[in-house]
């Protein structure tokens, strides 16, 4: 008789298959409970305390986000304060700004913004990627939305936009009117902010360098 | 191969993806490597049964 190769023996393709199954299953949960610290949203005094989170404070609306490439990392990364920066013409406490930043989410979700826009990697390529929107220099002072608004902040800027975003010729694919009210506006301006300050480990690839964008040139 | 670490929280699978061949290497180590030792067992196993 023929010796039995192990290749066509059962016992062999059965150990095997367990043990990448039990790896893998292993490897994913693990995964599973470091993205969990990794995406944990990082607290108000983490934000006085200078501690780096991927993920800061719902009072990161109180300061001044910046995005400046970390020649380390090779990629862009934001930068908060320490300068603080009204929003909105004063300073957010802690509840106020979580439950501003939760309205804004919940209108983001109403008006499905990802069924044009992209955030934070989810949703289409149809309008421009929102996940650094906040940083977008067209926007800041001396920016074209201030004078297309005729508002003197971005904040303001970013709220005439919103509530009537058909009315000024942004894009070739104009943003149509979704109804927005000014709280919402509101709310979702400091959903943008606080989403620019998020630690995307430079994504959108390249935002920093476009052409006219942040200190690109 | 090996490039030094520079995410923004330190991870284990933050230091898996910091150079292209980590990943490769690791899994390589951790599923074909027990893989083969598998086939020899059970080659071993075989020829004991002859």
């Amino acid at each position: 008789m023929a010796q039995k190769s192990v290749w066509s023996d059962n016992r062999f393709w059965r150990r095997s298959a367990t043990w990448v199954t039990g790896v893998a299953s292993v490897l994913l949960i693990w995964l599973t409970f470091d993205t969990m610290g990794q995406i944990s949203m990082g607290t108000d005094a983490d934000l006085k305390n200078g501690v780096t989170k991927r993920v800061p404070a719902p009072t990161v609306i109180n300061y001044k986000v910046d995005y400046v490439f970390d020649s380390r990392r090779g990629h862009e990364v934001p930068k908060i304060g320490p300068e603080k920066e009204k929003f909105f013409g004063k300073f957010w406490s802690e509840e106020e700004a979580a439950a501003l930043l939760h309205k804004g989410k919940l209108a983001s979700q109403a008006k499905n913004c990802m069924d044009c826009h992209t955030l934070l990697g989810n949703g289409a390529y149809f309008a421009p990627d929102l996940t650094k929107a906040w940083l977008d220099p067209a926007w800041q002072d001396g920016g074209t939305m201030q004078a297309m608004t005729g508002k003197n902040s971005k904040e303001e800027a970013m709220v005439a936009f919103l509530m009537n975003p058909d009315q000024y010729p942004t894009h070739e694919r104009m943003m149509p009117n979704l109804g927005i009210t000014h709280d919402e506006a509101v709310a979702l301006v400091a959903f943008l902010k606080h989403m620019a300050s998020i630690d995307t480990n430079g994504f959108p690839r390249n935002f920093g360098r476009m052409q006219g964008a942040v200190h690109g040139k | 191969m090996f490039e030094p670490f520079v995410d923004v929280n330190p991870s284990f699978f933050g230091w898996l993806n910091q150079g292209p061949l980590t990943l490769t290497i690791f899994l390589h180590t951790l599923v074909v490597l027990p893989m083969i030792f598998i086939y020899y067992q059970e080659k071993k196993r075989l020829e004991n049964e002859k």
